[in-house]
C-alpha cells in the first residue's frame, strides 16, 4: 500500500479505490487496487532499457488493463519483438508486451513500437 | 457542484493545465514505480523525464477537472511520445472528450490527451478509456 500511496502522490490520482481501505472493501474487488499506470510503468522501463532514448522520443504504447493489480502482487513484465521494419537509416520495431501476476493471470497486455536509428548502439 | 457527465459532448475540453515536471516530482515518480533503469540524459547532459511520468501528468488534469468519482476504472491507454522532455520543463496538458457512452451500469469515456512543451511542440499524444459508475 505504501507504494500505491506514493504513486497517488506522484500522479495526483487519489481515487479512493486505490487508497481508502474501507472504500476498497466495499468495491467489486473487495479490496484496494493499484493504479494501472503504475504497473504499466514497468513496460516503459523495459522499453527504455532495451531501446534507450529512442523510446523517449519515438515510443508508442497501446494497452488494455485486463485485471487489477492488487497490493502484494508480484508482477512480471515481458516483451517480444513481433516485427522489425527497415526504414531509411532506422528500424521500426514493434513488440507485444504483457504483465502477469504470480498466478499467471494477465494484468495488462498491449503493443509497443519504437523507431531506432541504425547508427545508434543503444540509443543513449 | 458535481458534474453531470451526460452533458459532456465529443470535442468538449475537459482540462487544460500547465505543470512543471521538477526533479523532485520525477524522483518521486521513479521511486513510486520502483524504476531501476538507468537515468537518461540528452546530448547537453540534462536529465530527461521518463515518458510515463509525462503520461501520468497528462492524466492529472483529467482526474481533477473531470471530478472523477471513486470507483472509476482505467481500462485502456494509448500514448505516443514525440519528443523527449527535460527534467524541469513546463508542460501544458490538454484533454478533450472523444466519446461518452453508457453501457449497463457504467459510463465509458474516451479522452484524447495532448501534452505540449513550452515551445508549443507536442511531446505526447494519447487516449485514455475510463469507466465511471453511471
Amino acid at each position: 500500500m505504501d507504494q500505491i500511496r506514493m504513486y497517488a502522490d506522484a500522479s495526483g490520482d487519489y481515487n479512493p479505490i486505490h487508497i481508502d481501505e474501507e472504500f476498497g472493501k466495499k468495491s467489486q474487488f473487495g479490496r484496494n487496487i493499484g493504479h494501472g499506470m503504475m504497473a504499466a510503468a514497468t513496460i516503459s522501463e523495459l522499453m527504455a532499457e532495451s531501446f534507450g532514448t529512442a523510446w523517449y522520443s519515438t515510443g508508442k504504447m497501446k494497452m488494455r488493463f485486463r485485471s487489477p493489480v492488487y497490493p502484494g502482487d508480484e508482477i512480471q513484465t515481458s516483451g517480444q519483438v513481433t516485427k522489425s521494419e527497415d526504414i531509411t537509416n532506422s528500424n521500426h520495431i514493434t513488440c507485444s508486451v504483457v504483465i502477469i501476476r504470480q498466478n499467471d493471470e494477465v494484468i495488462i497486455s498491449g503493443e509497443t513500437s519504437v523507431t531506432v536509428d541504425k547508427s545508434a548502439s543503444d540509443g543513449d | 457542484m458535481p458534474l453531470d457527465y451526460s452533458l459532456l459532448k465529443t470535442g468538449n475540453e475537459i482540462s487544460d493545465q500547465t505543470y512543471t515536471l521538477s526533479k523532485k516530482e520525477v524522483d518521486l515518480y521513479l521511486e513510486a514505480v520502483q524504476d531501476q533503469s538507468k537515468r537518461k540524459f540528452n546530448e547537453s547532459g540534462i536529465e530527461l523525464s521518463p515518458p510515463m511520468a509525462i503520461a501520468a501528468l497528462s492524466l492529472r488534469g483529467v482526474v481533477n477537472d473531470l471530478q472523477i468519482p471513486g470507483g472509476t476504472l482505467h481500462v485502456g491507454q494509448e500514448m505516443g511520445f514525440k519528443n523527449s522532455v527535460q527534467v524541469g520543463e513546463t508542460l501544458r496538458c490538454i484533454a478533450t472528450l472523444a466519446s461518452n457512452n453508457v453501457r449497463k451500469e457504467w459510463r465509458f469515456m474516451v479522452v484524447n490527451l495532448t501534452v505540449l512543451n513550452s515551445s508549443e511542440h507536442s511531446v505526447m499524444e494519447g487516449k485514455s478509456t475510463i469507466m465511471l459508475p453511471a
